[in-house]
């Protein structure tokens, strides 16, 4: 019997994964940073939700109360999630109840907007189902509870990061962009400027900048913002520098294309990789920075719910409630973790030397 | 080279004019009247009128850019709001601390990165390498506030090995100078992991291991020798981050250094200070990298200047 000859091997019609997204999925680190990300943005973009209560609700009798035990039997030997209320004496002393009550998940409760109107419900994850309050990672000093205002400062967190790297980008790389492909001139005093910037070790810059322009969250956005400027602007020049003179930039030019169709379709599209990197560990300076000027007094003002403010004012009391300070202190070092994290293996995957 | 020093020095004027006009603005483009930030304020109308006689801050602007260049030069950067006293003395006495502190903490740095680095590098994909390289990573995103205040919570109020806050012996320099080195040890070791898995890769080094040279010393005098280059170059640039994070860490271990008398006249408002403040840390850091940039050429043989 005489089998059917096979068809040539054809070229799969899928387009093929780039090989840099191909190493990311590949490594562990990467897979980590995302997910670390992923759960932040998913907590800023449904803070409400996830938080029980409101972040700046307080409960005189329940100030510092350490993170709660959850029981997984109630009263008469029932499974399920189960608490006790919790309380200081006068003394400072923890008191717990005698009664036990469930916890629920998916339960209604405060109503809540979201996303400037758009979101609107007053569902929330879990909640406990009596007449006391259930605090998951305890109280702060005016009795509100700590995770909701963790989730809360999430999204303070998140835009921060966001406008901030959005500043740098958008004023740091075209003058970087400028700076090195036209030199003369404008390059001699761009450089200057960013110079003096750079002078201003880290986060001196932003203090710097707060000092002048006051203390304030959209301050703190404008100043964090202004701070990425020339490192944007010193990197982009850098790679400029480096593609200005390649053959494919002369091409373009014999060609008769404008300056700005070179710099824009061949110079910039080149020079991108070393801005994604940058962009991501950006964030993770940004919200380190943020979270700085918070806790020096110099970032977000109370109530506001920002985790280096929060952290501040835990450190009162470190002793006795060290949750307080605890709590914040972890989440921003995870979230920046998670974007030191993709920073790293997106170098390592976009690095075309990188050989594995 | 000499030529070269000279050029390097030249360089290094606009920047520092640019640092003064920098802090110049600062109080100039702060909301309020400058009298009134720079007097204080519960300042007298007789205080207010001397301070803008002194300042010239009824002149032009440029008039008073070229009367602050020129007190600056002189020594004269004003009086605290607070104390009354010259802003030069005050740091004067808080900035021996800041030093202290910052090579506290790059002698930490250097004991814990540099060995990191070298063992990640020389057993690389390792557990070794994973864990140094990824405690490096938790390293650099850990707010150093944060770490301080854990390290008192844990080492002060719980174990009371160490004092809670406060300067004077040495054992006061402990939790900061560990807390304010830490981010640099995690840059430092990825530094010399990195450098070191460079030169491992030469020929020489090749060379050397196949003329039966013992490991140990091709690790050390070959290899760690000529690594050891670019490391140190960052590790001066390093002073320069360490007196950015000694501005937080000076705040969580209330240590008397230019730090926090930088955020304490902030949150007080006494610009004379702050301006001082920016002035002397941005001053010190230009400083800085200019002689490690002098020096880079006296470690390395192969670098001309020409």
């Amino acid at each position: 019997m005489i089998e059917p000859a096979k068809t040539a091997p054809t070229v799969p019609t899928k387009r093929e994964i780039p090989r840099w997204r191909r190493r990311l999925a590949r490594s562990p680190l990467a897979i980590a940073g995302f997910i670390f990300i992923g759960i932040f943005v998913l907590v800023a973009a449904f803070a409400p939700l996830i938080s029980p209560y409101s972040p700046v609700e307080q409960n005189l009798r329940g100030t510092y109360v350490p993170p709660m035990r959850v029981e997984l039997r109630g009263p008469e030997g029932q499974s399920g999630l189960w608490v006790r209320e919790v309380t200081r004496t006068p003394l400072g002393q923890v008191e717990l109840g005698q009664e036990l009550y469930p916890i629920k998940f998916f339960v209604r409760g405060e109503p809540w907007v979201w996303w400037g109107g758009l979101l609107q419900s007053d569902l929330h994850l879990f909640g406990v189902d009596g007449p006391i309050k259930f605090y998951l990672l305890g109280s702060d000093e005016q009795g509100r509870d700590i995770l909701s205002r963790l989730a809360h400062g999430a999204w303070i967190s998140l835009s921060i990061g966001l406008i901030a790297v959005s500043i740098g980008l958008l004023i740091g790389v075209p003058v970087g962009l400028v700076s090195g492909y036209f030199g003369g001139t404008f390059d001699l005093i761009a450089q200057r400027i960013v110079e003096v910037m750079l002078s201003f070790p880290g986060i001196l810059l932003a203090i710097v900048l707060v000092a002048t322009l006051g203390t304030g969250l959209t301050n703190v956005m404008i100043a964090v913002g202004i701070a990425a400027i020339p490192v944007y602007a010193r990197l982009v020049r850098g790679s400029v520098l480096s593609l200005r003179d390649r053959e494919y930039v002369e091409a373009s030019r014999a060609l008769g294309n404008r300056d700005s169709r070179i710099m824009l379709r061949h110079i910039l599209p080149n020079a991108l990789s070393p801005i994604i990197v940058q962009s991501s560990l950006q964030m993770a300076v940004a919200i380190l920075f943020a979270a700085g000027l918070g806790f020096l007094g110099l970032g977000a003002r109370p109530p506001e719910p920002e985790w280096g403010l929060m952290l501040a004012r835990g450190r009162e009391y470190l002793a006795t409630a060290p949750h307080v300070a605890t709590f914040p202190g972890l989440a921003i070092m995870f979230v920046a973790l998670g974007f030191n994290l993709l920073g790293d293996a997106l170098r390592d995957a976009l690095d075309p030397r990188a050989l594995r | 080279m000499a030529t070269y020093i000279a050029r390097r020095l030249l360089t290094v004027i606009p920047t520092l004019l640019g640092v003064l006009l920098a802090v110049f603005l600062m109080v100039r483009l702060a909301p309020g009247d400058p009298a009134q930030l720079l007097a204080g304020e519960f300042a007298t109308p007789e205080t207010l009128a001397d301070i803008r006689q002194r300042f010239g801050l009824d002149q032009p602007w440029y008039t008073q850019l070229g009367l602050y260049t020129l007190n600056v030069f002189q020594g004269d950067l004003g009086e605290s709001v607070r104390t009354r006293q010259p802003v030069t003395h005050e740091l004067a006495d808080y900035f021996p601390n800041t030093l202290r502190l910052t090579l506290g903490a790059m002698l930490v740095a250097l004991l814990i990165g540099v060995p990191a680095g070298i063992i990640a590098a020389i057993r690389p994909g390792t557990i070794f390498d994973l864990l140094a390289m990824l405690g490096a990573l938790i390293g650099v995103s850990m707010p150093v506030f944060w770490f301080g205040l854990m390290a008192i919570l844990i080492f002060s109020v719980q174990l009371g090995w160490f004092p809670v806050a406060g300067t004077g012996t040495l054992w006061h320099l402990i939790l900061p100078a560990i807390t304010l080195g830490t981010g640099t040890a995690a840059i430092l070791a990825r530094m010399t992991r990195s450098a070191m898995l460079e030169v491992l890769s030469q020929d020489y080094i090749r060379t050397a291991r196949a003329k039966g040279v013992a490991g140990r010393v091709v690790v050390f005098k070959h290899a760690l020798r000529n690594a050891l280059i670019p490391v140190v170059t960052i590790t001066g640039l390093q002073f320069g981050g360490l007196l950015e994070g000694a501005v937080i860490t000076e705040t969580v271990f209330a240590w008397p250094g230019i730090g926090q008398l930088l955020v304490g006249s902030i949150l007080a408002r006494d610009y004379p200070v702050v301006q001082g403040a920016v002035l002397l840390i941005a001053v010190a850091f230009i400083l800085i990298n200019l002689v490690v940039d002098l020096l880079y050429g006296a470690i390395d043989p192969r670098i001309r200047y020409d």
